[in-house]
């Protein structure tokens, strides 16, 4: 007989447990036990599904359950639902969900891969019609037929998170009046406020309203139960359909109750083998918590990508449960919480530390952000990106990064992703000897000319000034009385006359010599230019004149998504 | 009425907004002014300055990497 391996849940970290167990252990007895009639889909594609982008349905499922059966000899048990685990037994406890019928199933090892539940508050309202959320391939499914059925005019859209902002972009391409609604001031969640701002900006380009630090309070329906709008703390907002997407919690209660050791957030503990405080015992996939590696601290990162990596480590490390061999091969240090996503023409990627999570954690922040195209200027079809580099100024680590703009931006984040995971410094990433010829880079990429700027600040060759900062020291000026920084723009006329932040004196870097005099040296000063190359040499030439308090805007005014005139 | 052809091509900002800012000021009412240029900030940027400046953007696209402009002087 073989080993007994039990798989509750089989979308991505599931369905991947049991592919490698098969792998690993030809005579395993592999079982995947799943509540939902859908296995081994592609649960990030379902906003595109909804848009249309993906047409069929078919496309989004990796593999069926009738194909785990003939092909890898797995079973899987659809329309049931773990309710029990009976650590002592080792017997996981399953209901059917059509009969009410209780079967026991045997493990050697038991693998969780639970998924993870959108968190729904109970606001007056909520039950009706048109109120959806969007997780699995019938939720997708629900809104294509809703929207075919009853073709809603407008949309709101309920949480700024990934999710939220890729469901916006498709419910808008299929010709709605989208607004988003976030409680927070800033999303989405890891991006730094500046950043968030660019993203909002362009999200009201094209035409989505956004409403942030807003809360939702309650539904309004039509005499059919039909929602008509959404009422918050900012104003009622008409709707014809409402996507909840306001974050989701980990399904863990059934391993809470069998007394496996969760995390504060609900996840479940686990170590880098995805082995939880039993060992017989796995979680993987949503359910699970893990480590950032920046931090060392326990994270939750509920991802696919992630889902994916620890189901394969846990299919492995389960055909080996019964013998005390340590289990070999692979095993996940921790996450960086890298992602990455697009909306409309904006491509945004992050990882490790933003600069508000690296001031939390008490590091040595030092930052830097440039904008660059991302091949080489003179190649057709380049277009512009911002990359945003964070490090620890005592270590010289890089701590994480963001980058967005509508070229290339998972390079540039993968690059710095194994600059972060191998610990490596600013001084690492500034000489990297990445892939160039035109049609893909710059001689100089974009991640290395911010890790540039950044060996300067650290060295005390320049000093500068994020776009937040600046923003936040006009605002307090503003609400005093004058005193604020003096603003220098050193770009030529017909530049400074397009788009300017309010308050700006120009003086073009080809006349700041003769018209020094009209530079304050008693008060502080910014100097701004397009992307910050002019600024630089303005500095210099400011600073050689004694000038005392002088710092740059960091990325200048492509990375200056506030007010302007 | 004349029209003028600017080629900023494989300029990087500001260039194409500088050239044409130039030419602009030589004009007369009325003339037109083509810009083309491969620096895809020019997009945004000659939409802001035309506003600015109260200069007519009659017409803009973008082929092949190109962004082409054109602009009537007033």
């Amino acid at each position: 007989m073989g080993r007994k391996i039990v798989i509750v849940g089989g979308v991505a970290a599931g369905a991947k447990a049991a592919a490698k167990a098969r792998r690993e252990d030809p005579e395993a007895e592999i079982t995947v036990i799943t509540e939902e009639s859908d296995v081994s889909y592609a649960g990030c594609g379902l906003p595109y599904y909804v848009g249309g982008v993906i047409p069929d349905r078919g496309m989004l499922v990796v593999r069926t359950a009738e194909e785990f059966r003939s092909e890898s000899d797995i079973q899987v048990v659809t329309g049931r639902r773990a309710v029990e685990i009976r650590r002592g037994a080792r017997e996981v406890v399953v209901i059917d969900a059509m009969s009410g019928e209780e079967e026991v199933y045997q493990y050697d090892a038991l693998i969780l891969a639970t998924g993870a539940s959108p968190i729904v508050p109970d606001l007056p309202g909520i039950r009706s019609q048109g109120i959806l959320t969007l997780r699995r391939v019938r939720d997708a499914d629900a809104i294509r037929s809703f929207v075919t059925s009853r073709r809603p005019g407008s949309a709101v859209v309920v949480g700024g998170g990934f999710v939220g902002l890729e469901s916006a972009e498709n419910l808008a391409l299929l010709g709605m009046d989208v607004t988003i609604i976030e409680m927070m001031e800033d999303f989405p969640p890891g991006f730094d406020p500046e950043v968030c701002r660019h993203i909002a900006n362009h999200l009201m380009e094209k035409r989505v309203g956004v409403l942030s630090g807003t809360k939702v309070l309650s539904f309004d329906a039509d005499p059919d139960g039909f929602v008509r709008a959404v009422r918050t703390s900012r104003g009622t907002v008409s709707a014809e359909i409402v996507l909840w997407a306001g974050g989701v919690r980990p399904n863990t209660s059934v391993a809470k109750e069998a007394g496996i050791r969760l995390l504060e957030n609900g996840a479940v503990a686990v170590n880098e083998w995805m082995r939880t405080s039993d060992p017989h015992v796995f979680a993987v996939g949503d359910c699970a918590g893990s480590v950032n590696l920046v931090t060392g601290r326990s994270a939750w990162y509920p991802l696919g990508s992630t889902a994916n990596k620890m189901g394969r480590i846990a299919g492995a490390v389960s055909t080996g449960v019964t013998s005390d061999r340590p289990p070999t091969g692979q095993f996940l240090k921790g996450l960086l919480g890298t992602s990455v996503f697009k909306v409309f023409d904006l491509n945004c990627a992050r990882t490790g530390l933003s600069e508000t999570e690296a001031r939390r954690e008490g590091f040595d922040v030092v930052t830097s952000t440039v904008q660059a195209p991302d091949r080489a200027h003179y190649y057709p079809g380049h277009r512009d990106i911002i990359v945003k580099l964070i490090a620890d100024k005592r270590t010289r680590r890089v701590l994480g990064a963001q980058v967005i703009g509508e070229g290339v931006v998972d390079k540039p984040i993968d690059t710095v992703v194994t600059l972060v995971t191998l610990g490596g410094t600013v001084d690492d990433l500034a000489t990297l000897d990445l892939a160039y010829a035109p049609p893909f880079s710059s001689a100089m990429s974009p991640v290395i000319v911010a890790a540039n700027v950044l060996l300067n600040k650290m060295d005390g060759k320049l000093q500068g000034i994020t776009a937040a900062e600046l923003k936040r020291r006009m605002d307090e000026s503003s609400a005093t009385v004058g005193g604020g920084p003096f603003i220098l723009d050193v770009r030529t006329e017909p530049e400074f006359i397009t788009r300017s932040i309010p308050g700006a004196v120009n003086i073009p870097l080809s006349e700041l010599r003769s018209r020094l005099h009209e530079v304050p040296n008693d008060r502080d000063i910014v100097v701004v230019c397009k992307v910050g190359r002019r600024a630089y040499l303005a500095y210099a030439a400011l600073k050689r004149r004694g000038f005392g308090s002088v710092r740059i805007l960091d990325g200048g005014m492509t990375a200056w998504p506030y007010e302007t005139t | 009425m004349s029209e003028k052809y600017v080629n900023a091509r494989g300029l990087q900002c500001p260039g194409p907004l500088v050239q044409l800012s130039r030419e602009a000021k030589n004009a007369a009412k009325g003339d037109r002014i083509i810009v083309e240029a491969t620096d895809m900030g020019f997009k945004k940027d000659v939409a802001a300055w035309c506003a600015k400046t109260g200069n007519r953007l009659v017409n803009i696209g973008e082929c092949n990497g190109v962004v082409r402009a054109e602009i009537e002087v007033s």
